[in-house]
Formats: structure tokens, C-alpha cells, sequence
């Protein structure tokens, strides 16, 4: 893949699991560390989005 | 001798910032490039603060705390707009960096002139930012003003709050220009994580054993508080993901947002700061629950009063000092970025109206009236602060709404091919037409211009944003096939 597809991929899997992701996910159950479940969702996400970043970063640099 | 204490910490806390802004200028010469984008040589690390000022406002503090007290679960919209707006800004901000230093930009409207070969629509969007910066710094009075009231334990009134935070904000800055700025995000950020550490996790397990003890009694007394889309939850999902998508496209749009990309000392600082930023935003994971602990603490807080939410349980349950040091990291999460603001408003009017009109040539001109044009802000947000009494997320969403509008041209202004400036400005015009439309018809149909629109079912920002961006393409291809002149050819 080309750089710049694996930058876009990155970019949009967070985009869309902080988006439309959070529609489909819309539960109190299971709570995760005492969160309800779509927060935990949320939460994973702000923290996994520097990684998927993070290879795009590489990627573009390379 | 309560009020005597906390007031007596925020006032110390205050001065002690300014000084630190005023050390990390010392030495530095003020000429415009340096007191409105910083030399452009930000390091990555204060860059880093710069950015993410956005983060640590007073909305932060209140206003998210105050959302999850008063409205529930979908104040988790404030964790993924941020998230998406850092995407968004590392395909961006590097690119927008590249050309303003290129072409010499100081403003965030001097990219719309320049880009688009228009003085006109850098005027345009000079005044667009300048309206729409008024409710953010309302934000920030309005913040400023529930935080010295508390500190003074009711002995102070509004009013004499509200001026006093005004006077802090003039002379902060006065002083400071972006570096200064900068360097008080130091102080500004360290006391607010401490705050924010200190009501989300504290306070909750003090009385509730954790802040998912909290959470429990929240999910006891209020069935469906903790969903978006709960059976008490007065907005729906759909409103949720619409705003977040508004506002993450929002977020570097504020004038004071591009000068500190035009700030970075380089095009790698701020890809590096797009990866890394989101981290900053899961402090506001322990702002919620804050907000959740107030709302099994102190219920029955309604409207704008949800804002005081957590502090008054503060203020009620900790000695005067502990206030104090709290009330402190949020009279700065004010303070700092509404100078910032007032800076970037008087800023842009003063450039890309005044000077590109002819009036105010010389620096000396100029200076002058960038102060006189401070000074107007300031009364105009204290006016909408006196008319609007509304929610600290209801003002946040008002100039979000506006000041998206720029959006389409940021991003189409970063092409080699670009459209007509006449598509782009018609574009904004029928964005900012739709707003006033949709406020006129919501306080029609009663409660408030703000009440309404947060709970429409669409974000209608989002849905100007649409009619904008129509506006934009048709008269775009339409300019195109009559064979009108297209804006000057690029250099790279």
C-alpha cells in the first residue's frame, strides 16, 4: 500500500469508531473498570488513536 | 475570612502566572511577528500547550462537568471531538504551516486573501472570526465569574466579579502576546490537571469510595443517565455524532487556533503534536465523573447553575484553602485563553480590515488600534454576557457553529486547483444566513435561541455547513464554465 493509503486508513478507523462506532455501542453493559460500556469504548479509542496515528506518521515519513 | 483565603491564593496565583509569562518574553523584541505567531520557532513542547490550550478552558473545568451534572451522557461528546479534530489537523496543519510561512501570514484571514486572491474575503472572514470569538470569550467571563463568586463565598457580586476577571484579562493581555501566552499555559495546565485529579478522583472516593462508586449511584438514581441515548436523556445519538463531526471540523478553524499552527517551529512539530495530543484528552474522563459525584452530591442544580456543580460541593465540604488552590487552576483555564482570544479578534480586524483598507498603515497605528479594538471584544462579549444567560456548552456551541463555517475554504485553499473566491465567500454567507434562520426559528418555537438548537436532532451547524458547502461547489463550477478569472495560480 502506498503511504498515503495507510495514512488514510489510519486516520479514518479511529474517525469512525469515535463517530458512528459510538452509535452502535450504546450500552450501560458491560461495565468496563466500573465505566459504562460506551464510555469505555470511548476512552479505548481516545488512547488507541496515537498508535493508529503514530503509523501513519511513520508511514508518510518513510 | 473564608473569602479572604481563597481569593487570597487565586490573586497570588494569578499575579504569579503573569510574571511567568513576562519571564519567558524577557529579552525577546516585540515586533508583530513575534507578539502574534511567536517568531514562529515554537518548539514542540510548548507547542504542544499552545494546541491543546484549547483543551484546558474554563469549558473544560465548568462547562464539561457542568454538562455531565445537567444533561448525562451526551457530554462524552466533548472526549471524540478532540480526538478527531487532532486527526484532522495531521493532514492539515502541516501543509497550512508550509504556505503561511512561505507567503508570510500573520492571520488566519490572510490565508483566505491570499489563497483565494480576495482582500474582500479575508475581510469576511476577518469579521466572521472577530463575531464569532465574542461568545467564546462570553465563555470565559461567564466562567471567570461563577469561579471569584465562589472563591468569595457570595460576598462577592456578579458584577464586581465579573469586572475584576475583565480587568485580569486586559492586562494579561497586554502583556503577554503569544510566547507569554504560551508560557503561562505552563502553570495553567500543571494546576489544572491538579484540579481536575483532585474532583475527579478525590472528591468521588471520599464520598462514594471510588469515582465508579459514583457512577453507580448516578446509575441507581438515574436509569439511563450514563447511555446517550437513555430514556432521561433529552438528546439523541444522532445529535451526539453530528456535533462531534461539526466541532472536531471547527477546532483549528479559530483565528487564535491557525496562529499557533503558523507558530510551530517546524512542519514535523506539528504532525508529532497531532499523534501524541489525544492523551491530553482523557482528563476529561475525571472532569465527568466530577460532575457525575456532584449530581449524587448536590442534585437539583438547574440550567446554568449545573456549571457550579462541582466546585460548590467544593466549596461546601473542603476548607477555604483547597478552594482556593481549585478556583485558581479555573480562573487561569480563563484567563489564558481568553487572551489568547481577545488577542486573535482585535488581531484580525485590526489586519485584514483596517490596515488592508488603508486605514492604520503604520505599526504604530496599528498597535493602537488592536488595543482600542480589545477593548471591544471585551465589551461586546460583557453585553452577551449580561443579554445571553446560557449554558457555558450552549455558548461554546454558538461559535462553533460560526466559525466552521471556514472550514471548506481551509481545506480547498490547501489544493493546487482552487475555486473562485466568490464560491468560497457566498459559501460562508449562506452558512452564517442558515445559522441566524435556524436560532430565529428555534427562539420562536421557544426557549432560547441555545436551548433549542443543542437538542434539534441535527447539529445545525452541521447542517449550514452542508448548505455552504452547495453553495460553494455549484457557483464554483458555474464561475468555471462562464470562463470567469480563477484565483491566481499557485506557487508552492
Amino acid at each position: 500500500m502506498s503511504p498515503r493509503v495507510v495514512a488514510a486508513v489510519c486516520a479514518v478507523i479511529p474517525a469512525l469508531a469515535l463517530t458512528l462506532g459510538v452509535a452502535l455501542v450504546d450500552r450501560l453493559e458491560p461495565r468496563i473498570l466500573g465505566l459504562p460500556f460506551v464510555l469505555a469504548w470511548i476512552v479505548a479509542w481516545v488512547l488507541l488513536t496515537p498508535a493508529f496515528m503514530w503509523v501513519a506518521y511513520r508511514s508518510t515519513r518513510a | 475570612m473564608n473569602a479572604g483565603v481563597a481569593l487570597g491564593i487565586v490573586a497570588v496565583v494569578v499575579v504569579a502566572t503573569i510574571l511567568l509569562g513576562l519571564r519567558g518574553v524577557r529579552g525577546v523584541a516585540m515586533d508583530p511577528q513575534e507578539y502574534i505567531v511567536g517568531g514562529r520557532s515554537i518548539g514542540a513542547l510548548l507547542l504542544w500547550l499552545l494546541l491543546a490550550g484549547e483543551i484546558y478552558t474554563t469549558f473544560t473545568f465548568l462547562g464539561a462537568a457542568g454538562w455531565a451534572y445537567g444533561k448525562g451522557a451526551p457530554a462524552y461528546y466533548i472526549l471524540c471531538y478532540g480526538t478527531i479534530a487532532y486527526i484532522i489537523s495531521f493532514f492539515i496543519a502541516p501543509p497550512i504551516h508550509r504556505i503561511a510561512r512561505e507567503r508570510g501570514y500573520l492571520t488566519g484571514p490572510d490565508f483566505f486573501a491570499d489563497r483565494y486572491g480576495s482582500k474582500a474575503l479575508g475581510a469576511l472572514v476577518a469579521l466572521l472570526g472577530f463575531v464569532m470569538l465574542v461568545p467564546y470569550v462570553t465563555l470565559q467571563l461567564t466562567g471567570l465569574q461563577i469561579l471569584l463568586q465562589l472563591a468569595g463565598y457570595g460576598r462577592l457580586n456578579a458584577l464586581a466579579a465579573v469586572a475584576l476577571g475583565f480587568f485580569a484579562i486586559a492586562l494579561f493581555t497586554f502583556v503577554a502576546g503569544l510566547r507569554g501566552a504560551a508560557w503561562a499555559s505552563v502553570a495553567k495546565d500543571g494546576l489544572v490537571l491538579l484540579g481536575v485529579i483532585f474532583a475527579g478522583i478525590v472528591l468521588p472516593s471520599q464520598f462514594f469510595g471510588s469515582p465508579a462508586g459514583a457512577l453507580d449511584a448516578v446509575i441507581r438514581d438515574h436509569p439511563g443517565w450514563l447511555v446517550i441515548a437513555g430514556p432521561s436523556s433529552p438528546s439523541g445519538i444522532t445529535w451526539v455524532i453530528t456535533t462531534t463531526v461539526l466541532t472536531a471540523c471547527g477546532f483549528f478553524m479559530w483565528p487564535q487556533s491557525m496562529a499557533a499552527i503558523y507558530s510551530a517551529r517546524n512542519e514535523d512539530a506539528l504532525r508529532r503534536n497531532a499523534v501524541f495530543l489525544p492523551f491530553y484528552q482523557v482528563m476529561l474522563l475525571l472532569v465527568f465523573f466530577a460532575g457525575f459525584a456532584a449530581l449524587e452530591i448536590l442534585p437539583g442544580l438547574k440550567g446554568s447553575d449545573a456549571d457550579k456543580s462541582f466546585m460548590l460541593v467544593v466549596q461546601q465540604h473542603y476548607p477555604a484553602w483547597v478552594l482556593g488552590v481549585i478556583a485558581s487552576a479555573g480562573v487561569l483555564a480563563a484567563l489564558v485563553p481568553a487572551s489568547g482570544q481577545l488577542l486573535a479578534a482585535a488581531s484580525i480586524v485590526g489586519k485584514n480590515v483596517l490596515a488592508d483598507y488603508g486605514f492604520a498603515r503604520d505599526a504604530e497605528a496599528q498597535t493602537r488600534a488592536t488595543r482600542f479594538l480589545v477593548l471591544i471584544v471585551a465589551l461586546l462579549a460583557f453585553g452577551f454576557w449580561a443579554l445571553a444567560k446560557t449554558t457555558l456548552v450552549g455558548l461554546l456551541l454558538i461559535g462553533y457553529n460560526g466559525i466552521t463555517q471556514l472550514f471548506p475554504g481551509v481545506v480547498l485553499g490547501l489544493a493546487a486547483r482552487r475555486p473562485h473566491a466568490l464560491a468560497v465567500g457566498a459559501g460562508i454567507v449562506t452558512g452564517i444566513i442558515a445559522l441566524v434562520f435556524f436560532a430565529v426559528d428555534q427562539a420562536q418555537k421557544g426557549g432560547g435561541v441555545v436551548a433549542h438548537s443543542v437538542f434539534a436532532p441535527v447539529n445545525t451547524g452541521l447542517l449550514a455547513l452542508v448548505l455552504n458547502v452547495v453553495v460553494l461547489a455549484v457557483l464554483s463550477v458555474a464561475l468555471r464554465s462562464s470562463g470567469a478569472a480563477r484565483s491566481a495560480p499557485v506557487r508552492r
